[in-house]
């Protein structure tokens, strides 16, 4: 399709305004980001005394280590991933389980079960804040890592369950009764022939997962106190109540906040946008 | 064992985790949510208030009653986002898929990564940043607009919603961007192509082929798009704190500073969270709808 798109007549001054803009809306979502990184290079000194759109004369680096230091982003770093990757492991092996249950093992209650799941896709986080604070509170859970952890791996099982339900739905019943007649049971089907053949919807869920979960920031604001168990969102936000005035650390701060997420990026860019699509096409 | 016992006990291992986090975190939240908010609990007996009582609606009818109007202003701040994303990040987000699916510009994908590219930063980032950007005299923005009117001032525009939603609209059109262009990408070229050779122009392609075959797309969008207004809360939280004097809340926010600032207020902050319930239970009736109407999106 593209080859013959490509070979239409479209005149030279079509193509030029739309790559004008398409350039424009791509400098205007970038520019914030690219302007943020720049002024982190400067002292706080320079930069509320001289033009704030004009590169750092000097390209300082000092507030780097300060704000690490203060912001204790070595701490925050580590929970932000143990959080997130405990998650994603959480939530693609249980909903793999159960999406394999709901489409391949024939009962009657599965409609009710799989369609409690796609609720909970449209139900807000929230919405249902309070009474998880005063659950976890009650449960003795607060401010401990198990006390963050499973409320989000609850979170991210609606969408797990309603991805992985369609995946397996697509793998050939053929398999699954072949497997039956080799006299396998159903557990060793699944772990056997249906999860090694998931792999891409796992890469998908895993992903939208781990963004979700890495840019939490209510919940283990409201459900932790200590700093030993907080996560990034948590640390960078600090860096806007008492000490907004002090620009360099908060955008070096912004900066260090900033970079993991776009190295993700930069790494899964490709299944991140199909798996958006995938996941939002049906809502 | 039979095999039905057999199966039958595989359904239940393979499920019961899952269901039981599940109903755990968010199903029994919901219900206990609704319970909360027709009694008068308050955090119990550190807060002075040992007795729990089933008092009705009365947090309701305070929530609809109360002389402020918080709920009111709140809703009607959802429904700025709402109208952002239907008319502006909606149609915005389909010209540039539009455009990237017909395949004149190089580089689509470079375009639609970076694009995309702020909805996969932390809303409290973007939050501080284009707080540090926009607010205060001396701010980045007042720069920009000194460079055209030398003596500007700063003032809290009358509407303080506008930067926020200027904000929402530039971080989220990324986002209906990937969604039309994937479903652009799955009609049939063919088709297009034969209407192209019986002579039809572009405009005529666009409103009788393309619209239509994204009609269910469009209506999916605009749910997501008031789901997603309800699910607004880490920006709005950093950026302005819901103020100034509470002019920028919105419902989330609302029901967290009856929740979780000063005295907790939980049947009220309650009340607020079930409306957002009834809300989501809406939308998904309206979803299901809609994939009857048109026939899913396959």
């Amino acid at each position: 399709m593209a080859a013959r798109l490509e070979n239409r007549n479209v005149s030279f001054v079509v193509k030029f305004c739309i790559y004008a803009v398409m350039l424009a809306f791509t400098a205007l979502a970038v520019y914030p980001i690219f302007w943020l990184i720049i002024q982190s290079f400067k002292t706080t000194q320079e930069y509320l005394t001289t033009s704030k759109l004009a590169f750092p004369r000097n390209w300082f680096t000092g507030n780097y280590p300060y704000s690490w230091r203060m912001g204790k982003f070595g701490t925050l770093l580590m929970n932000s991933v143990f959080y997130s990757v405990t998650t994603v492991l959480a939530v693609v092996i249980l909903s793999l389980m159960a999406g394999f249950a709901f489409a391949k093992l024939k009962f009657r209650i599965t409609p009710l079960l799989h369609g409690l799941f796609i609720i909970g896709i449209l139900i807000t986080l929230q919405s249902i804040m309070i009474p998880l604070f005063l659950m976890v509170n009650a449960a003795k859970l607060y401010n401990t890592r198990l006390g963050v952890l499973i409320p989000y791996i609850g979170l991210g099982l609606p969408m797990g369950v309603y991805l992985c339900t369609e995946f397996v739905k697509s793998i050939p019943n053929e398999l699954i009764e072949s497997g039956r007649l080799d006299g396998a049971g159903y557990m060793r089907i699944f772990s056997g022939i249906v999860f090694p053949m998931c792999a891409p919807v796992a890469v998908t869920l895993g992903i939208l997962t781990f963004t979700g979960t890495w840019n939490e920031f209510i919940l283990i604001n409201i459900l932790t106190s200590s700093d030993a168990i907080k996560s990034i969102p948590v640390g960078v936000a600090r860096f806007s109540g008492a000490l907004a005035s002090d620009y360099g650390k908060q955008f070096s701060a912004l900066v260090i906040g900033l970079v993991p997420i776009l190295i993700f990026y930069a790494i899964f860019r490709k299944q991140i946008t199909r798996g958006v699509a995938a996941g939002a096409v049906k809502g | 064992m039979t095999s039905k016992t057999e199966e039958k006990i595989s359904y239940i291992a393979l499920i019961t985790p899952a269901l039981l986090i599940y109903l755990a975190v968010i199903a029994f939240p919901i219900v206990f949510s609704i319970l909360l908010s027709l009694t008068n609990y308050n955090g119990g007996k550190i807060f002075g208030n040992p007795n729990i009582k089933f008092v009705g609606f009365d947090s309701y009818i305070y929530m609809l009653t109360e002389p402020t109007r918080n709920f009111y202003m709140a809703l009607k701040n959802n429904m700025l986002i709402v109208a952002v994303s239907v008319f502006g990040q909606i149609p915005l987000g389909f010209i540039l898929a539009y455009i990237l699916n017909q395949k004149v510009v190089k580089g689509s994908n470079f375009f639609q990564t970076m694009i995309y590219l702020p909805n996969v930063i932390s809303p409290v980032i973007i939050g501080i940043l284009f707080k540090s950007f926009y607010y205060g005299q001396n701010s980045v923005f007042m720069e920009i607009i000194r460079k055209f009117k030398p003596n500007a001032e700063f003032s809290i525009l009358s509407q303080p919603m506008i930067p926020v939603l200027i904000v929402i609209l530039w971080m989220y059109t990324g986002f209906y961007v990937i969604i039309f262009l994937a479903n652009l990408q799955r009609i049939d070229s063919a088709i297009i192509e034969a209407a192209r050779i019986d002579g039809a122009n572009e405009r005529q392609i666009l409103a009788r082929i393309v619209l239509p075959a994204l009609s269910g797309v469009i209506v999916t969008c605009a749910i997501l798009a008031i789901s997603g207004s309800l699910k607004s809360f880490d920006l709005i939280y950093v950026m302005t704190g819901g103020g100034p004097a509470s002019q920028t809340r919105v419902l989330s926010l609302y029901m967290y500073f009856m929740a979780f600032m000063g005295a907790p207020n939980y049947p009220l902050a309650n009340a607020i969270s079930t409306v957002m319930v009834i809300i989501s239970f809406i939308l998904i009736i309206l979803t299901r709808r809609v994939e009857k109407i048109f026939g899913g999106k396959e």
